[in-house]
């Protein structure tokens, strides 16, 4: 281990198991270095610990109390048991504690599935409590924006507390009144209004008292399916998962990424996810104008616009999707290159400011709100256009060669887009006017249902995979674009996404060396030292 | 032991100070520099003798809800409170109790005041205030009565005298009666176990308070508010 040479170990018996670690490492993280999860709710990776749950309690031989295995560190010899029995009844006891005011109502919760209440006292919880009182009562609260607040369903764990006032630098919430009566709350009626992270509260939220407004009674924690992706509403590329059920997208979750987004993202990727259940889809290929386009089958199609394309008027003009993968953009820019080479063009929406998690503000909501606006630049595309990504194509209604739109909708320019040109190919997800006098419309999927790689703005290249099935016979715009090549004469279709990437690399030596499996879960790094459009310079 | 309130033969100790010993000619100190001029719910505006300091934010001189918070004595007793303490944090609880000393309760706007006078987050400043039940939320009487019903009071009839405390004043637990004389709430232990039931109002601790001697007392302190 490279940290040895640095670092001091300590070699300590956890569970009967050997662990070695770093000096200053706590029991309950060098436990997890070894598969033992201690139980908790106080402490979080992003977080402090304030040791105040009192479920991570562990037996250290010889030491006369139960140690917080959250805050104690591991010393060198010593031996920890987690599941002996003083450290197993000190947990059911804790838990009964938990449990006699907690209102049980597990059916009509949204954390139920995910709760880490609900997960210990069925593992190790007693069968029957012996509270005999009645329970206190608290009702909900709205605390705006996109929070509420269960007040019977909290443990006092503060982590949403400690998340304000840590990592959000905003302490807005608070512990208020004392004992039982104790209660999170923020100073009266002020609320979470105008914080800009608040929806992370909800997620580090151990048990059902911080719901998602958004989420509520939206569908049950056991009926999701979660795709690792990375959030396409800016550049900043946070790591997310897509909680998906039945094939609809119902919410985004952040995805622990310590060199992007730690385990945060912001409200506002948070929230736009709604488009990615559009149900107005460009379903089939149709070839032919809008008054006589007919649709076909894929080889039909394909066959009919590579025809056409294999005299493709000159000269060639693309226009792309910042919103598009390395391997859709990639794709085109070989189709491009096989027509004779042409400008690829892309618009793209920028914000007025940046927005900073004060307390981590590697992520910061960026000014592009688009995903892939660097893998648009490496590969030698150029932003056109106003910041709301509109405009940009002003000159382009004349143009009498061949057109090529990949993904944008051109909902500013609407019909008047490309009636004179000699060939107009349009590859989209969603039914545009633009489209109206396309030559052909190729149904593509969305960034949801396929897989790809997005380059944030620090360079960095991160993985998506596909968390919904595309409708009809909607295909990857890669495979699209490669099958047209290898019609025109070209490379043959590459097998896979991952293939499809590799191919990308020939156009942008940034990418080359850069493989799936070197990007993994966590992303890589651009080859060569790349300016940060839109970063803080 | 007797109470004052037992018998009805006036005491040799002025009623207005039972826990003044009288002049021992041991100290030097008059009862008035020791707890103001005016003992009961009342503190000499700039805060009296240290002796007293830790305790009495039950002592309420202006009890004005409107009045402009920390002018005057109080202004230079409040920057006194701030170079106590290494930061801030810790000057909260005594500038909250300097808050109600003036103004009789802590409300909202209080503490909204308070949080920009010290920089204290307004969140943390209401934690705070919520957590300590000596810190009223809420407006309270003249005088704010207090009365023990924890283990030795309760043995020794607590809640009778609560009882009957909240029928001579006609209020409910946490009400104030009519003309804002009296609040009577009910506390946990008030630490006067041996001399069952304990009841304290404003800052003044009244032993052995029996049910057939809350008339007596509730009519001594009515005479006082006039």
């Amino acid at each position: 281990m490279s940290e040895s040479a640095t670092k001091p170990m300590v070699t300590a018996t956890l569970d009967g198991r050997t662990v070695t670690v770093p000096k200053g490492t706590t029991i309950l993280q060098a436990a997890e270095t070894v598969g033992v999860w201690v139980p908790h709710y106080c402490y979080h990776p992003g977080l402090s610990s304030p040791a105040q749950c009192r479920l991570c309690l562990v037996e250290v031989q010889g030491a006369p109390k139960l140690a917080p295995s959250c805050v104690t560190e591991l010393q060198e010899g010593q031996v920890v048991h987690t599941e002996s029995p003083k450290a197993k009844e000190m947990r059911q006891g804790v838990l009964e504690f938990y449990l006699a005011n907690h209102p049980l109502d597990c059916p009509v919760c949204d954390q139920s599935g995910e709760c880490k209440l609900q997960d210990y006292v069925h593992a190790e919880g007693r069968v029957h409590g012996r509270s005999r009182e009645p329970k206190r009562g608290f009702g909900r609260d709205d605390y705006g924006r996109d929070v509420l607040f269960y007040g019977d369903r909290c443990g006092r764990c503060t982590r949403c507390v400690r998340f304000m006032d840590e990592v959000a630098k905003d302490p807005r919430l608070t512990v208020v009144e004392r004992g039982n009566r104790s209660v999170i709350d923020t100073f009266f009626e002020e609320g979470l209004q105008g914080s800009a992270f608040a929806g992370n509260i909800v997620d580090i939220c151990p048990v059902g008292a911080l719901v998602s407004k958004d989420f509520l009674h939206k569908a049950r924690a056991w009926d999701l399916d979660h795709s690792p992706s990375v959030c396409p509403n800016c550049s900043q590329g946070c790591n997310i998962d897509l909680h998906v059920r039945d094939d609809v997208v119902q919410r985004l979750r952040p995805r622990a990424n310590l060199e992007v987004n730690h385990h945060w993202m912001c409200d506002y990727g948070r929230h736009r996810y709604e488009w990615m259940n559009r149900q107005d889809r460009i379903e089939v290929p149709v070839v032919g104008s809008s008054a006589d386009g007919v649709a076909l089958e894929w080889g039909l199609a394909l066959r009919q616009v590579a025809d056409r394309l294999a005299n493709a008027p000159q000269p060639v003009m693309a226009v792309a999707s910042a919103s598009s993968s390395n391997e859709d953009l990639g794709a085109l820019a070989h189709l491009v290159r096989a027509l004779g080479g042409g400008e690829i063009v892309f618009r793209s929406e920028r914000a007025e400011k940046e927005i900073p998690l004060p307390g981590f503000p590697t992520l910061t909501r960026r000014y592009d709100l688009v995903p892939n606006r660097m893998g648009a630049e490496i590969l030698g595309m150029t932003r056109v256009g106003k910041d709301d990504g509109t405009g940009g194509l002003e000159g382009w209604a004349a143009h009498r060669g061949t057109l090529l739109v990949l993904g944008d909708e051109l909902r500013d320019v609407g019909v008047d887009f490309g009636p004179s040109a000699g060939l107009y190919v349009y590859l989209g997800s969603y039914p545009t006017p633009a489209a109206s006098s396309a030559h052909a419309v190729l149904p593509v999927t969305t960034f949801a249902e396929g897989e790809g790689t997005f380059a944030n703005v620090e360079g960095r290249v991160q993985r998506f995979w596909p968390g919904v099935r595309p409708p009809g016979l909607a295909r990857p715009a890669w495979l699209v674009l490669a099958a047209l090549v290898e019609r025109l004469g070209g490379a043959a279709v590459p097998e896979s996404a991952e293939a499809a990437f590799l191919r990308v690399a020939e156009l942008a030596p940034e990418l080359q060396g850069l493989t799936y499996e070197a990007i993994g879960t966590q992303g890589a790094l651009l080859n060569e030292p790349v300016a940060l459009p839109g970063s803080r310079s | 032991m007797s109470s004052p309130l037992d018998s009805a033969r006036p005491s040799e100790i002025p009623f207005r100070n039972p826990g003044w010993a009288g002049n021992t000619g041991q100290f030097e100190l008059t009862e008035a520099e020791v707890r103001g001029d005016e003992y009961i719910g009342a503190r000499a505006l700039d805060g009296g003798h240290p002796s007293g300091a830790p305790a009495f934010p039950f002592m309420l001189v202006e009890r004005n809800p409107d009045a402009p918070l920390f002018e005057g004595p109080y202004k230079t007793r409040f920057e006194k409170i701030l170079t106590r303490y290494p930061d801030v944090q810790g000057a909260l609880i005594p500038v909250l109790a300097l808050a109600q000393e003036v103004r009789g309760h802590v409300s909202p706007s209080t503490l909204q005041e308070i949080a920009q006078l010290t920089g204290i987050p307004e969140a943390e400043v209401r934690g705070v205030a919520s957590f300590y039940t000596m810190l009223n939320k809420r407006p309270v009487g003249r005088f704010l009565i207090q009365v023990c019903t924890n283990i030795s009071c309760n043995l020794c009839g607590g809640d009778e005298v609560l009882h009957a405390f909240l029928e001579y004043t006609g209020t409910e637990l946490g009400e104030t009666s009519e003309g804002g004389v009296f609040t009577v709430t009910e506390v946990e232990c008030l630490a006067a176990c041996g001399f069952p039931t304990a009841v304290q109002i404003n800052s003044r601790y009244y032993e052995n308070v029996t049910p057939a001697g809350v008339p007596a007392l509730l009519d001594r302190l009515r005479t006082e508010a006039r």
